[in-house]
């Protein structure tokens, strides 16, 4: 009878190993502590050692990691790859919006199928399809045979290997993930008040810019969100497209751990990225406050 | 606004023209009868025969469904358990631990690769192979899954909990009686969600999968980079057609939930 009682009093909740506690959020805590923050951990441990002449790690505490990551042609990669995230977001915004607001405005019950048709060619296998895109910009692909049928042009354009390349590739599979949330963001945005602005004679940017970007905000963060961060450290578009003229961050590191077997240059790029990353997540939860991330998942 | 919605319509035309061309290249070049695959020549099904005597491809197949169905099973296991948790009870170091979730999520596979494999290696001991892929994509499947549960978990009414509760039902026997049932929608959302994002893993996988365990995507890359063959188109579409019937799976099952 006395067990019964304290284990319902408030006193008997306050011990220290909660039984129920442990059992459903022990797992999910040692799996994100275990293989994701020890490693972290472990990475930023091993980004401060310097790597010997023979190649294999010393025990011998350097900068020159983090060094080399800002400096010469690891630190025009690394800014690069910030550039072409930065350049991807906002075309991805600028596409997005006109996108967003027709299906929301005219798609009536078509709706679902526009964003159905949407989703679709995302379920491909990224590696499929970024190797379509390939094929597409190839000398012989699609938009080299359209346009010359048009008789725009008389030889094909070389573009893969180019900036280009992995722009169109970056923005290609981006797209949708920017897409989606504004489309949300929009649609549940009142009408009434758009209606409003037009009668009391806004102009149609004046009211994108005064009513309709600040009040689909979160759309735009969450859009950053699964925008920004994935092509910051992408592998696969500049791999394919970009070849060994246009490398990212994401190239560099895979060439570090695997290629080089230089695992403190390889990790000092990691965490340079991790920190870059956290920094504009960090500003997008402030701006944008924490539903952002929320309405992501 | 008539000429708005003339520029609007060509953006549109445009932007879904674009999306849909190297899809639709993938699988009309599958039925192709020419080994390069830019100029058509006739139809033929002699591609998806030659899938079935790859046992290199199959045996990438095999290892990716062990793979991606071990994932899934334990995140939605995992991810079930946390979401609960992250429900019902109130505990310290809440918020906190919700953000620290969110970080095996958005971190570049590049990272979390590379960590990964030099903490699987160097500190932890495990062999490069299932086990190293599997712990590997749990990391931020489980995560993910407990994300995708708990948002569907506002949408449930859990009266009935207290219901059974009052009529003296154990808090164990309410969980598999009561709740469990209440959840399998959410779940299996869940499920249906990681399955693909498991099975297309590529990054990840590519650092810790070791010597000699190529998953599908990883014989798909290796296949790539030495040119093109049909079969990767043929296997392109087969993956599209699967995952365009679990996406309609999926918004069968929301409309289920809607009607109740």
């Amino acid at each position: 009878m006395d067990a019964v009682m304290t284990k319902d009093t408030p006193i008997g909740k306050k011990r220290f190993f909660n039984l129920e506690l442990s059992i459903l959020i022990g797992p999910v805590t040692l799996l994100v502590f275990l293989f994701t923050f020890l490693p972290l951990l472990i990475t930023l441990y091993f980004s401060f050692l310097k790597l010997g002449d023979d190649g294999m790690m010393t025990n011998v505490f350097t900068l020159q990691n983090y060094i080399n990551a800002f400096s010469g042609a690891y630190g025009a990669i690394f800014l690069r790859s910030f550039y072409y995230a930065v350049q991807t977001n906002i075309i991805c915004i600028i596409i997005a919006f006109p996108v967003a607001y027709y299906i929301t405005q005219y798609g009536g019950r078509w709706k679902t199928f526009f964003i159905l048709m949407m989703v679709i060619p995302e379920t491909t296998a990224v590696i499929i399809r970024i190797y379509a895109v390939k094929t597409m910009l190839g000398k012989i692909g699609v938009i080299n045979s359209l346009l010359m049928a048009m008789g725009l042009i008389d030889s094909p354009i070389r573009m893969l290997y180019s900036p280009f390349a992995v722009m169109f590739g970056l923005v290609y599979y981006s797209l949708p993930y920017m897409i989606l949330p504004i489309y949300a963001a929009l649609e549940g945005l009142n009408p009434a008040l758009l209606e409003a602005a037009t009668d009391m004679g806004a102009t149609p940017i004046r009211k994108f810019f005064r009513v309709i970007l600040p009040l689909t905000k979160g759309g735009v963060f969450a859009g950053t969100i699964l925008v920004f961060v994935p092509a910051l450290g992408d592998y696969l578009v500049p791999t394919f497209l970009g070849g060994s003229k246009v490398m990212m961050v994401g190239n560099l590191v895979t060439h570090k751990y695997i290629s080089a077997g230089d695992i403190p240059g390889g990790s000092a790029f990691g965490i340079v990225l991790t920190a870059l990353l956290i920094l504009v997540l960090f500003i997008i939860i402030k701006k944008g406050g924490e539903d952002a991330l929320e309405k992501v998942v | 606004m008539k000429k708005n919605n003339i520029l609007l319509k060509i953006i549109i035309g445009l932007v879904y023209f674009v999306l849909w061309v190297p899809v639709l290249v993938v699988v009309i070049f599958s039925f192709n009868d020419s080994k390069f695959g830019v100029v058509w020549k006739k139809f033929t099904f002699k591609w998806y025969r030659t899938l079935l005597d790859n046992s290199a491809l199959q045996d990438s197949l095999t290892r990716s469904l062990i793979v991606s169905v071990t994932v899934v099973t334990f995140s939605c296991i995992i991810g079930t358990l946390g979401a609960y948790g992250f429900y019902k009870l109130k505990f310290r170091f809440k918020k906190m631990l919700r953000i620290a979730m969110l970080l095996p999520i958005v971190l570049p596979g590049v990272v979390m690769g590379g960590a990964l494999l030099v903490y699987f290696q160097r500190i932890a001991h495990v062999p490069l192979g299932y086990v190293s892929i599997i712990l590997a994509q749990l990391s931020w499947a489980a995560p993910l899954a407990l994300f995708i549960i708990l948002g569907r978990m506002q949408r449930i009414d859990f009266s009935w909990e207290e219901a059974a509760q009052d009529l003296g039902a154990s808090k164990v026997r309410t969980f598999f009686r009561i709740t469990l049932p209440l959840l399998i929608p959410a779940i299996g959302a869940s499920a249906l969600v990681v399955f693909p994002w498991s099975f297309d893993d590529f990054v990840i996988t590519y650092f810790v999968s070791g010597v000699g365990n190529a998953t599908l995507p990883i014989y798909i890359f290796s296949q790539l980079r030495f040119g093109s063959t049909p079969t990767i188109n043929c296997i392109g579409t087969i993956l599209m057609s699967i995952s365009i019937s679990l996406l309609l799976l999926n918004m069968a099952l929301e409309n289920k939930n809607k009607r109740f």
